[in-house]
């Protein structure tokens, strides 16, 4: 029996998926990226390899995603994490029109057509102020464990509002807010509404359309599916395996190629690419501003958590 | 899709790369006069690419400096960041335009260029077509104190209104423009202590005809499959060399050249890339700082762009032809630049029907849209008639944002995930019509 | 001034400012009511001949963002990133609904994202007439009131096609007279404040100018006439605060949070706050055609602000006698995040001000912003800085 693979590596995690011939999941691995991308890309291969009770030689055909896609140099073409999350999300949930993942460090909203086609797309990969990242700044300011952010929202009576879109000012402004005597899950709550805030507009321009599935690292967070919902007025699709949306995706263009015959040979890609030097590249405010700074207290894999 | 095979080399073929040979060449020598006028103190104009009133200029033989090209040219030559440096220290906050900024960052550093030392400015033309030029030339007043013209050019006025010469409207302001250019030749006449001979602006007036005749067959040369040129590669050079030699005797025989050895690339089938697979329109400028990367990530595809929008704009509104009528000099050249003002702002501002026929014309599979954070004069309407678009017409649209000369703002990274996304889905679609077909 | 008097002058303070930040515009659909089928002719900032429209019947509104009121939620999926609030908000006015009772939109070119709005509003919204009035921008050309007069007469016809009302030169006159008097008011208003400026706060003299913009000016007249009796009755002792100016108020307006922060400190002896309203400074006189000759007052009868070019009025000279001629002692150099002509502006402002040794406090505001502490600060170490100085 056929297997084929998708990796997907992401700023902070790397995750890789092996799927059958008949489209199940049979085996996944989740790693932290660490410096060294193309080792994260070969241990979370190699992971989810013997996850599925297999060895290299048996996967078939492998397909990169992600920002690092290109340091995935075992496999066999790339496609970007756009185009896997839509067939992604397809794939869990197959009515998906639209999907939203807010992840570590962007947000994008993807129009999806059918079999998983992108439609339109647009993203927010220039401010961290509708990211992960910003959400990670209000646990650093208000000293909150990450798994704590959003049943500590949900508790919110009169949430604040928080106008800035710099997350490093957003820090100043939680502080503040916290000065003036207003309680914590209020302001916790201000952040959470600015993210998704920032997110329905994205979402807008690519135009709502139900099923509207919601992926990325954020989707663990109770209060963010909560006030989108609200905002959106419709439920959304919410899955356990959203880490791994983008992996599926690109395991389901690998099996595409394998079962159309493309070589199968595991060759090492050609392209170069800078896109290590660019991982965290200035974000887009009114101030070129340096590069994003990560609040030393909080680790890389934390923020993958959020 | 291309599938031709290119017939092989024949005598004609050493035109070949002549237009961006003879372009570069020629772009050399411009500079170097404007170095060489530098010293002599000849006298030089500061104007815009969009709306220069080189007819008229060229008629008193002033040197003609262009103050955007100036600074597209920092970015190209990787030094921009300097410029922009000194201008925000000077004052100049981080969101202005950053060519103004790093125009003044050069003229703050008594205008040394990397392409030489420019002179000062006897005169400064600006039209209204970008507002933030009527800001520029302020700048300029105030460093050297120098006679500063403001053409205004009317533009369109709303979505569904358009004027023609003959009605009613149209005449109020071309009274208006044509009084404008009278006053604008005084002015000229004042600054130079010369005459005005209007034969001299008849001899400018009949190269730009012809300049304009030849520019518009070669952007329609850009409807055959495979394109010619890329509309944001080397059609960039032959849009300065618009700009630049605008109502010269050299600007006409280099754009009829051009034509010559487009017409011999579709004779031959020579196209700009191994495999053209992509035909793209562009909306928007282009990114001066990255500006081989830009193109490579594209090209990667085998995606050529082309046309622009920017080539239409940017090269004062010459894409469609101008037809100046020499019995009658200044009335025809007020009713042209009106006419073309109109409709270079329409492109900026009302541009949503014209540019799904432009994707039609020009057999394109989609538009990129190219904002920048600089020019709120091309990028602010662009969310929203990229939505129109996609909408209304079912256009598949890319949206792509840096800026053109500030390097601060570029991510290659961000750029060719969504390049990657957007030639995947176009990718798909033509799959998907094929199949759609075949069965 | 007794207590009766004080109160009303309270109440209408109070009224003017609650017309001003209300987003569901109350004056204008009160007027929609009382004169079914009437038309509303929207404009944007700065300047726009509220006259025309008047001739015709028509209740000239000045759409000016609505601040941090709404939220530019669908806004943002139109319009770009690195763009003014004002022009963000007023869009979203119109995709909210909120401003469904225009029939025109009309905006001057004064500058590029004011001129894409144009666009904008027209592919949206489709039943409106939007468009760009084309007010010179050669200033200096002899040509330009000739211009001006046509680009009125065609101002002029699309009123009468909106509501299907011929105009006269009679109905352009009686309006006119209007529009002097408000004018004449405002600069009473501002005279007040300039040599009184205890009994007048800032905050105060905004709201009451403001609110004009979103009623009949008759309307407005008398209720300007009204207070301008009241308020010299006022008790209030002169205190020590500096005598400012605000230069940056021209087009995105600054929140009043903003506006009461600074008179804590100063007073504001002169401001381009609303500029648009008091653009034309003397009467438009009769010279037996009124287009002409509202033509030639919007040119050579006129303030001045750093988006308009006009080599009569050299920004720093008017800023310059605008600082001598209020008495004041500093000034206040605001600019709107993203304003492109603004933050330009405040670069040469800066030079001449540095030159003549007057001090300035420069500042950045978006009309949304909520904190204020930070300006606070900036506003008292400034304040402190000349009084102790």
């Amino acid at each position: 029996m056929m297997h084929v693979a998708g990796v997907d590596v992401g700023s902070t995690q790397t995750k890789a998926v092996v799927v059958d011939i008949r489209r199940r999941v049979v085996g996944k691995s989740l790693v932290d990226t660490g410096a060294i991308i193309t080792a994260a890309a070969q241990s979370a291969f190699d992971a989810a390899v013997e996850d599925a009770g297999l060895e290299a030689a048996d996967i078939a055909y492998v397909v990169g995603t992600g920002y690092g896609r290109y340091k995935v140099t075992f496999g066999d073409t790339q496609v970007t994490e756009i185009s896997c999350h839509a067939r992604g999300a397809r794939y869990l949930f197959p009515d998906t029109r639209t999907v939203l993942d807010i992840g570590g460090q962007d947000t994008k909203a993807i129009k999806v057509g059918d079999e998983g086609s992108v439609l339109d797309f647009c993203m927010n990969d220039k401010c961290a102020a509708g990211t992960g990242r910003f959400l990670g700044a209000g646990a650093f300011a208000l000293d909150i464990p990450l798994g704590e952010l959003g049943p500590l929202a949900l508790r919110a009576r009169s949430p604040v509002k928080i106008t800035t879109t710099c997350t490093v000012f957003a820090e100043s402004e939680i502080i503040n807010w916290l000065a003036r005597g207003k309680k914590v899950e209020d302001v916790l709550m201000g952040v959470h509404q600015a993210i998704a805030t920032r997110s329905l507009s994205l979402l807008r321009r690519v135009g709502v359309e139900e099923e509207i599935t919601f992926t990325g690292g954020v989707t663990r967070n109770v209060a963010m599916v909560q006030i989108l919902e609200q905002m959106l007025e419709t439920r959304l699709n919410v899955s356990p395996e959203a880490h791994y949306m983008g992996a599926i995706g690109a395991s389901l263009f690998a099996l595409d190629q394998a079962e159309s015959g493309a070589a199968g040979a595991l060759e090492a890609l050609t392209i170069e690419s800078r896109l290590d030097s660019k991982r965290s590249e200035p974000e887009l405010c009114s101030s070129a501003c340096p590069n994003p700074i990560i609040p030393k207290r909080m680790r890389d894999e934390e923020v993958a958590h959020l | 899709m291309s599938v031709k095979q290119a017939t092989p080399l024949s005598p004609r073929d050493e035109i070949l790369g002549r237009g961006r040979r003879e372009g570069n060449r020629l772009f050399k020598e411009w500079y170097a006069a404007l170095h060489t006028a530098a010293e002599t103190g000849e006298h030089t104009a500061y104007v815009f690419v969009m709306g220069s009133a080189a007819e008229i200029l060229k008629a008193f033989d002033f040197h003609l400096s262009f103050p955007e090209i100036n600074a597209l040219q920092t970015a190209v030559r990787k030094v921009s960041l300097e410029y922009l440096n000194r201008a925000e220290d000077y004052g100049y906050s981080t969101d202005v335009c950053a060519y103004v900024k790093a125009d003044v960052g050069m003229h703050l550093d008594e205008r040394r260029h990397p392409n030489g030392r420019l002179p000062r400015p006897s005169l400064v033309v600006a039209t209204n077509m970008c507002n933030t030029y009527v800001k520029w030339v302020e700048i300029w007043e105030r460093l050297y104190g120098c006679p500063v013209f403001v053409l205004d050019l009317p533009g369109q006025r709303g979505i569904g209104w358009s004027s023609q010469p003959g009605d009613e409207g149209f005449e109020a302001d071309r009274r208006y423009v044509q009084g404008q250019l009278e006053e604008l030749i005084e002015l000229c006449e004042t600054v130079t202590g010369r005459p005005f001979q209007v034969d001299r602006l008849r001899e400018s007036m009949a190269n730009v005809n012809r300049t304009a005749a030849d520019w518009s067959a070669v952007l329609r040369l850009n409807q055959n499959v495979p394109a010619p040129f890329n509309a944001m590669g080397d059609g960039l050079t032959y849009m300065g060399m618009l700009s630049a030699y605008r109502g010269t005797e050299t600007g006409a025989r280099y754009m009829a050249d051009l034509r010559e050895e487009m017409e011999h690339r579709v004779a031959v089938g020579l196209g700009t890339l191994p495999e053209e697979r992509f035909r793209l329109h562009a909306v928007g400028t282009a990114c001066y700082s990255n500006f081989r990367r830009f193109l490579e990530l594209f090209a990667d595809w085998g995606a050529v762009f082309v046309n622009s929008e920017y080539l239409a704009y940017a090269g004062g509104g010459l894409d469609r032809g101008i037809q100046f009528d020499l019995e009658r000099p200044l009335e025809s050249l007020a009713e042209q630049l009106l006419l073309t003002g109109q409709r270079s702002m329409s492109n900026m501002f009302f541009s949503q029907d014209q540019l799904a026929d432009t994707v039609r014309d020009w057999k394109a599979d989609g538009i990129v849209y190219h904002a920048v954070k600089s020019c709120r004069t091309v990028s602010t309407g662009m969310a929203d008639s990229r939505e129109y678009l996609i909408r209304q017409r079912g256009v598949p649209a890319l949206f792509l944002e840096s800026d053109m000369v500030d390097p601060r703002l570029f991510s290659e990274a961000q750029f060719k995930n969504r390049i990657d996304a957007f030639f995947e889905a176009l990718g798909a679609r033509k799959l998907a019509a094929a199949r759609g077909v075949a069965r | 001034m007794g207590v009766a008097a004080q109160d009303r002058l309270a109440e209408v303070v109070e009224s003017c400012r609650d017309l001003v930040e209300d987003m569901t515009f109350p004056s204008v659909r009160r007027w929609q009511q009382e004169h079914p089928g009437g038309q509303v002719l929207g404009h944007f900032q700065v300047y726009f001949p509220e006259e025309i429209a008047h001739a015709a019947g028509m209740l000239p509104v000045k759409i000016m963002g609505a601040g941090g009121r709404i939220e530019a939620k669908q806004a943002d999926s139109h319009i770009g990133s690195f763009v003014c609030s004002i022009c963000r908000t007023s869009l979203e006015l119109g995709l909210s609904g909120r401003a469904g009772f225009l029939g025109g939109f009309y905006t001057p070119p004064i500058c590029d994202v004011a001129r894409n709005l144009a666009g904008i509003w027209g592919r949206n919204f489709p039943d409106q007439t939007a468009r760009i009035l084309y007010l010179p921008q050669n200033a200096n050309s002899r040509h330009a009131v000739t211009y001006l007069r046509e680009e009125y007469a065609r101002l002029a016809r699309d009123v009468e096609r909106m509501t299907g009302r011929a105009m006269t030169e009679t109905d352009l006159r009686r309006s006119i007279a209007v529009y002097n008097e408000n004018r004449r008011l405002l600069r009473d208003l501002y005279r007040l404040k300039r040599e009184t400026p205890w009994l007048l706060p800032t905050t105060e003299a905004y709201v009451l100018a403001a609110a004009g913009s979103l009623m009949p000016r008759e309307e407005h007249n008398r209720l300007l006439a009204d207070v301008l009796e009241l308020i010299p009755a006022r008790s209030g002792r002169k205190q020590d605060r500096v005598r400012v100016v605000f230069e940056g108020g021209f087009c995105e307006q600054p929140p009043l949070d903003m506006l009461q922060l600074i008179e804590e400190a100063c007073y504001v002896v002169d401001d381009d706050l609303l500029i648009g309203l008091r653009w034309i400074i003397e009467d438009v006189p009769d010279s037996g055609d009124a287009l002409f000759d509202l033509a030639q007052s919007y040119l050579d009868r006129s303030s001045y602000t750093c988006i308009q070019h006009d080599e009569r009025k050299p920004k720093e000279a008017m800023l310059l006698r605008r600082f001598e001629e209020s008495g004041a002692e500093a000034v206040i150099l605001a600019a709107a995040k993203m304003c492109e002509p603004g933050m330009d502006e405040q670069v040469a402002y800066q030079r001449v001000l540095d030159e003549r040794r007057i001090p300035y406090l420069l500042l950045e505001f978006e009309e949304k912003m909520t904190g204020f502490e930070r300006m606070r600060m900036e506003v008292e170490t400034f304040v402190e800085s000349i009084l102790f100085d």
